[in-house]
């Protein structure tokens, strides 16, 4: 295998080197460490992050292309944490940079970013994950109800508007999901073709047991809500109370009432 | 103290997806992350054509380019379009990676070394199957401790 530890740096071509190298460190905040050190005869300038990745800036002789001819969407996106991205809004709009992010509506709720193009027009979205990304804030609606067993078949998904949650009727019962992905906060969408819960803001997926069946390893599964059914097969179901899980097992399905 | 962590993705733009995978994951060792689901709207709404894979600490979406974009000469393995890529191999493996890349027949030019008071060590350069330039090295500054990347999907 090739053995590659990650990511080391992004080299940058640039027109005016003390240009650019003013606008990382004043409107991006990279920290400057110094001239020359890349084995090449061009003026070269290479600014730190707090990890150990890198720019290099190099000053070419012929225009900038920040983008090969064809090519769309490229971009490079800058990580920061919370309270760095507060303070780069600041420190944006005292600059008199306009604040926008084109694709608010593709995101998260608590993911934030920053488009913004350095002086030759290479793009770059600064971002942030919001550390309170994940609450749980309750709609407040009270009990849902939500049909009756006989309107379900097994392996039935139904999604409701109110309250933000699915019905998912397995062959030993029903249960309640969230319908908030537990990555962060987008909202899933249910799959018939692919028998997936989906989140459109990282790709993460879900089975109808709730679990995540994604690359992202470390998400738990899909949370629950109270479900109950009544004697007549009348499905309630309370989301506003959130029940968190590990696992899926098989004690949290309601069984129809026989 | 910086006022940025890392960078945490890029998107480029290839000509094929899977001739893209086959490199990235195949011969890099990246991981596929994410793929278009056409039966989506996602691409109604907007969303690129794209595969992404998955390296150690960093992203790169592939997004299918609009139209063929012109390559640079076979012979040159050392450039920019704009920007290069440019990942770490600890010092004790940058040999092998030299040999993984002539068993996958990958053409390398290099390696180079850097000016010694710098943190840069020996870089390697390459070109992906659709002529984006990258570039592989070890860095003198391999021992210093920085603060940990979040990785992609983390934090
Ligand atoms: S919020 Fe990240 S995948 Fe759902």
């Amino acid at each position: 295998m090739a053995g590659v530890s990650g990511f080391s740096h992004l080299v940058v071509d640039v027109t005016d080197l003390d240009r650019s190298e003013a606008f990382y460190r004043d409107v991006l905040g990279l920290e400057i460490l110094g001239r020359g050190f890349l084995n090449d005869e061009r003026p070269n300038s290479t600014l730190a992050f707090n990890t150990h990745h890198r720019i290099v800036l190099i000053q070419v002789p012929d225009k900038v292309e920040p983008f090969r001819p064809n090519s769309s969407s490229i971009h490079h996106a800058l990580m920061m944490n919370a309270d760095q991205f507060d303070r780069a809004e600041e420190r944006l709009r005292g600059l008199g940079y306009k604040i926008g992010d084109n694709r608010a509506q593709f995101r998260a709720v608590g993911d934030r970013n920053i488009d913004i193009f350095d002086p030759d027009g290479h793009r770059y979205q600064l971002q942030t994950y919001n550390p309170n990304a994940r609450a749980f804030e309750p709609e407040n609606v009270g009990e849902v109800v939500c049909g009756n067993v006989k309107d379900y078949k097994v392996g039935d998904v139904k999604a409701f508007v109110a309250g933000k949650f699915f019905v998912v009727r397995r062959a030993e019962g029903f249960f309640a999901l969230s319908r908030w992905c537990t990555h962060r906060k987008g909202l899933l969408a249910w799959k018939p073709d692919h028998w997936c819960f989906y989140c459109p803001m990282h790709g993460v997926t879900y089975d109808r047991k709730g679990e995540n069946t994604s690359y992202f390893h470390d998400v738990p599964p899909m949370s629950a809500h109270p479900l109950s059914i009544a004697a007549d097969g009348t499905i309630t179901v309370r989301p506003d109370e959130l029940i968190e899980r590990e696992s899926f097992d098989e004690s949290q399905l309601v069984a129809v009432p026989c | 103290m910086a006022e940025l962590q890392s960078v945490n993705h890029s998107a480029i733009c290839v000509h094929d997806l899977q001739q893209a995978i086959d490199f990235y994951c195949g011969v890099l060792g990246a991981r596929e992350a994410s793929a278009t689901d056409f039966v989506t709207e996602d691409v109604i709404k907007g969303r690129s054509l794209h595969r992404s894979i998955i390296i150690e600490d960093y992203l790169i979406a592939l997004m299918l380019a609009r139209d063929f974009m012109p390559m640079p000469p076979d012979e040159q393995l050392r450039g920019t379009h704009g920007f290069r890529h440019a990942f770490g191999v600890p010092r004790d493996r940058f040999k092998n990676l030299m040999a993984v890349f002539k068993q996958n027949g990958v053409a390398y030019e290099g390696p180079v070394e850097h000016h010694a008071h710098g943190p840069f060590g020996e870089s390697i350069y390459v070109k992906d199957p659709s002529g984006n330039f990258l570039e592989f090295l070890w860095r003198r500054d391999e021992g210093v401790r920085y603060d940990g990347v979040t990785g992609v999907g983390e934090g």
